[in-house]
């Protein structure tokens, strides 16, 4: 081991003794050189990896960019080893990660982020979408609602409020309704009047939610600065359509273009609107006649599919379904007044009790054998429309 | 320039510096000068030794940022910018620099080879505080050429060698007392090892611990001095940011830390691996033949480049490694085979004569275990608290506590090094456990062990910790006293002696003050029939020296010898008689402890 400082070896030089004062002299002179000479090397050092991280950055934004995932990976981990508290290497590592469908890695270093930064509205986005890609709800509304309510260095109304459209889509994929309405209605009302994309997706937020009475507004409002607009034309109607304002529905179908108008969807909902027209006695500015006409054929449309209702096989008598079948069945063999147009034209008061007639016909149909369709269908709607529900 | 200093009794220091000045030969400067260092050296040498250790903590501080430095140049340099070097580096860098790093330290730095505790601590023991400098290049080149080219070692233990070196050095060469220069090594020690953990608590405890091992109030004020003045100037030049950043968490419930009691056995079982292993290879290397030496780090470096050629995580110190297992990057199944390779690669290097510390390896291996054993509970109970992170921080400390058996520096360095003071209830409960499991099956600690292997007998802080401290409770004796008042008859205190053999008797003279009586001088006077006599005409010996029961022995024993025997007093009533003691009883209390 080693010798004491003390002993003298001989044949060895004896170290010369200088005084304490010109050794705590050349201590101080040394520590102002050997600090001078530290600051010089310690520069040099953080700039040669400053270069590399930036390097190693650069480089996974790039793989990145090229959806090159594992790349991007590498080269930001690469990066974060040469400068290990940067926030932004730490925001790209995290968002690779979860691009790469480890959200659970990516959701550390989000944490420490939000740690350091908790109204982050970046770090919370990232981590709200994580919380949603593994169907966390809890989580994913706070982190979202943070999101919402937290920092944004550009554009922060905008940032909020396509967080906010985020937040409920999230919440209407997972059928989460309740809590998606208050979240559309408060985009609604966030959004500018001017901003007809904005609109549209709000009023197809509003459609999905079936908030049919916004969602219209909505729809006009873009109407009213581009009465051809496609999307909102579409928008009104199915709106206008689901509120039972069939006819401002079918203005609206038929200013839709050909191709529009003919789409399966679209042009179902049409059909069913101008059936819907058609059998309607209600109608301002109809004569006599024309009332007593689709009374009379409600009426027979309705009895028709009642008994062919009635004579499918398989359904349990005691269901209260069949009972509302039965009792419909039995009122529309009574003895009743003369159900002919002629009849009706000639007693036009009868004609609320006739319709009436049919949209409980309809009723106790739909209710045990389901929708129907077509011109059923049609008046099926016409009934729910004037009051008469199903029971 | 003035003459040198001369150290006078009690410890202060005069100096040429105190002769009056002779102005008008001095320049302003010179004037100055003199006066700065007049007060300077005529302070208390106590004084002047906790200038000293900011003096040395900042010269620490600068040799640890350059050291950081060059190890991070030279792993640049040898390995490659990229976390995952490339095929011929990977093998080469360890090999080619191992060849070198043999040469230097056979031929020029001999007395670089191994961690650094061990030398520091013989160097207080053994070589009354003489680290000699040429130690201090030697690590700084060796070590950062070792882990720069990824020999599984790390940077603490050299750096706490090197300041060690620079406080002997500067010790010596401003002649300090010979107890001073012995006691400045643990200083620089601390200093270094603050610096480069950026942990000035767990410095100053460790080298509490592990190299001077007692809690001494002399030099704990300069310990702390240093330490701190060292991670301040580290600071300064690399940042103020602790090692690991791990998102806080809360156990929410009691139960909850039972999943770190598993933590703890696998911990401690590790380590007990680890610790076996080093034990059992290492004389069996060093038996080998002495030319071997210049291969064996090659033969590490090579080795470990071969695992590295999949496992690049296992190379070097390791902490961008673990920094990613606590950000839960690594599969369980991973974490286990990286601490599993870790062992071995840190093994190699160790044993090979590398130099380089075990401080980083284990704090790797440590963060390994804990990842892998929070990712396994994880997954049978995932509404347990914390993260995998938060498992592979408390992991670090557990195996900490075992492999190096410093229970209590292991628990503060978990909250220095991450920042983090919500894992302390966790930490220490599972580095209690991997101590307790460590300290069962293995008897001497890894540096004791280490030391009594190299053939050196340094004293052992485990040892001397748990040495039971008898205290004058363990040797009084109740009922073997008589206590006389002064106006008591001498005919009535032999009535009370007689046929009780044994019997002590003493004189209460006032509260605090007894004296003691032979029976002989009370039957002297008793003999005398002429008349009465009380028991303050006999010839007593006193004010005797008093004890009390918690005292310990040691201290009873200073006086024992002196006197036929002590009073034990009550520390609330000095007049009131608890036992009595005599250097017999304290004679028989020693010899009934059993010799560790």
């Amino acid at each position: 081991m080693s010798s004491p400082a003390n002993t003298i070896v001989v044949g060895k030089k004896t170290p010369r003794i200088y005084s304490r004062e010109a050794v705590l002299f050349g201590c101080i002179l040394l520590l102002v050189l050997f600090v001078l000479f530290t600051a010089g090397v310690s520069r040099m050092y953080h700039k040669s990896i400053h270069v590399l991280a930036d390097n190693w950055f650069d480089q996974g934004e790039a793989s990145f960019r090229a959806g090159d995932i594992k790349s991007a990976l590498t080269d930001y981990r690469n990066a974060m080893v040469y400068s290990p508290d940067n926030a932004k290497f730490q925001f790209h590592l995290a968002q690779a990660l979860a691009a790469a469908g480890r959200g659970d890695e990516g959701r550390s270093y989000l944490l420490n982020l939000l740690s350091e930064s908790p109204g982050s509205g970046d770090v919370n986005l990232a981590l709200a979408r994580i919380a949603a890609h593994k169907d966390l709800t809890s989580d994913a509304l706070r982190y979202y609602h943070g999101a919402i309510y937290g920092e944004w260095d550009n554009d922060p109304i905008v940032r909020r409020w396509q967080v906010r459209r985020e937040l409920a889509e999230y919440l209407l994929d997972r059928g989460l309704q309740r809590q998606a309405v208050p979240e559309i209605i408060a985009l609604s009302d966030s959004t500018p009047t001017n901003d007809t994309e904005q609109l549209r997706t709000v009023g197809n937020l509003l459609l999905k939610a079936k908030l049919w009475t916004r969602a219209l507004e909505v729809f006009r409002t873009i109407l009213s600065a581009n009465a051809n607009d496609e999307d909102a034309l579409l928008g009104a109607a199915t709106s206008a359509f689901n509120l039972s304002r069939y006819n401002a529905a079918l203005d609206y179908f038929d200013r839709l273009p050909e191709k529009d108008r003919n789409a399966p969807g679209v042009d179902e909902m049409r059909k069913t609107t101008r059936q819907i027209n058609d059998m309607n006695p209600f109608l301002p500015d109809l004569s006599r006649e024309a009332k007593a006409r689709k009374a009379a054929t409600a009426l027979s449309v309705a009895a028709s599919r009642l008994q062919q209702c009635a004579s499918q096989p398989g359904r349990s008598p005691a269901s209260p379904t069949q009972t509302q079948l039965q009792k419909a069945l039995a009122e529309s063999k009574e003895p009743a007044p003369d159900g002919s147009w002629q009849n009706i034209a000639k007693h036009p008061e009868t004609v609320d009790e006739v319709m009436g007639h049919a949209f409980e016909m309809e009723n106790a149909a739909a209710a045990a054998c389901g929708e129907p369709e077509g011109a059923d269908r049609a008046l099926w709607l016409l009934g729910r429309s004037q009051g008469v529900s199903a029971q | 320039m003035t003459e040198p200093a001369a150290v006078t009794s009690p410890g202060v220091i005069l100096s040429a510096a105190n002769d009056p000045p002779n102005s008008t030969s001095k320049s302003g400067f010179r004037a100055m000068w003199e006066s700065w260092t007049s007060r300077v050296f005529t302070m208390r040498e106590d004084r002047f030794f906790l200038f000293l250790a900011v003096l040395i903590g900042i010269l620490s501080g600068l040799a640890v940022v350059c050291f950081r430095i060059a190890i991070e140049w030279t792993q640049i340099e040898l390995l490659g910018s990229s976390l995952s070097p490339t095929f011929p580096r990977v093998v080469l860098a360890p090999t080619l620099a191992g060849i070198a790093v043999a040469l230097l330290v056979i031929y020029a730095f001999p007395r670089a080879r191994g961690s650094g505790v061990n030398q520091t601590k013989s160097a207080v023991y053994v070589s009354n505080g003489y680290i000699p400098f040429n130690t201090v290049v030697g690590k700084f080149i060796t070590c950062a050429l070792a882990i720069g080219s990824g020999q599984s070692l790390g940077p603490e233990d050299p750096s706490l060698q090197m300041g060690a070196g620079i406080a002997s050095l500067l010790g010596r060469r401003l002649r300090l007392s010979q107890e001073k220069v012995r006691l400045i090594a643990p200083v620089g020690a601390a200093a270094g090892l603050a610096a480069a953990f950026n942990a000035p608590i767990s410095a100053v405890l460790f080298v509490l611990e592990e190299v001077i091992g007692t809690w001494s109030a002399g030099v704990l004020g300069a310990i702390v001095l240093a330490a701190i003045s060292s991670v301040v100037t580290m600071r300064a030049f690399l940042g103020p940011e602790s090692m690991f950043r791990v998102p806080p968490f809360r156990v929410a419930k009691p139960a909850d830390l039972l999943a770190y009691v598993a933590l703890g056995i696998v911990g401690g079982l590790a380590s007990l691996v680890f610790l076996k292993w080093l034990a059992y290879a290492r004389p069996r290397i060093q038996s080998l033949p002495r030319w071997t030496q210049h291969f064996q780090p090659a033969v590490a470096g090579l080795l470990i480049g071969i695992i590295g050629i999949r496992l690049p995580q296992v190379m070097g110190a390791g902490y961008p490694i673990i920094d990613q297992a606590m950000h839960g990057q690594f599969t369980w199944k991973l974490l286990l085979v990286l601490a599993a390779l870790k062992i071995l690669a840190t093994g190699i290097s160790f044993l090979s004569g590398t130099p380089g510390g075990m401080f980083a390896p284990s704090l790797f291996i440590g963060a390994m275990l804990g990842g892998a054993v929070g990712a396994i509970e994880q997954h049978f109970f995932p509404a347990l608290p914390g993260t995998v992170g938060t498992f592979a921080l408390v992991g670090m400390g557990t195996f900490f506590a075992g492999f190096l058996r410093v229970p209590i520096t292991s628990v503060f360095m978990v909250i220095e090094v991450s920042g983090n003071y919500t894992a302390i209830l966790p930490v220490m409960i599972s580095s209690l456990i991997a101590y307790g499991i460590s300290r069962s099956y293995i008897k001497v600690p890894l540096f004791d062990l280490l030391a009594r292997q190299d053939g050196l007998v340094l004293p052992s802080v485990e040892e001397q910790r748990e040495q039971m401290i008898l205290t004058v409770e363990d040797a009084m004796r109740v009922d073997a006293a008589l206590v006389l008042e002064r106006t008591d008859q001498i005919a009535a205190a032999l009535k009370s002696l007689e046929g009780k053999e044994g019997l002590l008797a003493f004189l209460r003279v006032r509260p605090g003050e007894w004296n003691f009586v032979e029976h002989s001088e009370l039957q002297r006077l008793a003999a005398d029939t002429s008349r009465g006599h009380a028991v303050e005409e006999a010839n007593s010996k006193g004010p005797l020296p008093f004890v009390f029961r918690d005292m310990s022995l040691e201290e009873a024993l200073h006086w024992a010898g002196d006197w036929p025997a002590l009073p034990v007093l009550s520390r609330a009533d000095l007049s009131k008689l608890e036992g009595v003691v005599t250097l017999d009883d304290i004679l028989k209390a020693f010899r009934k402890v059993p010799i560790a």
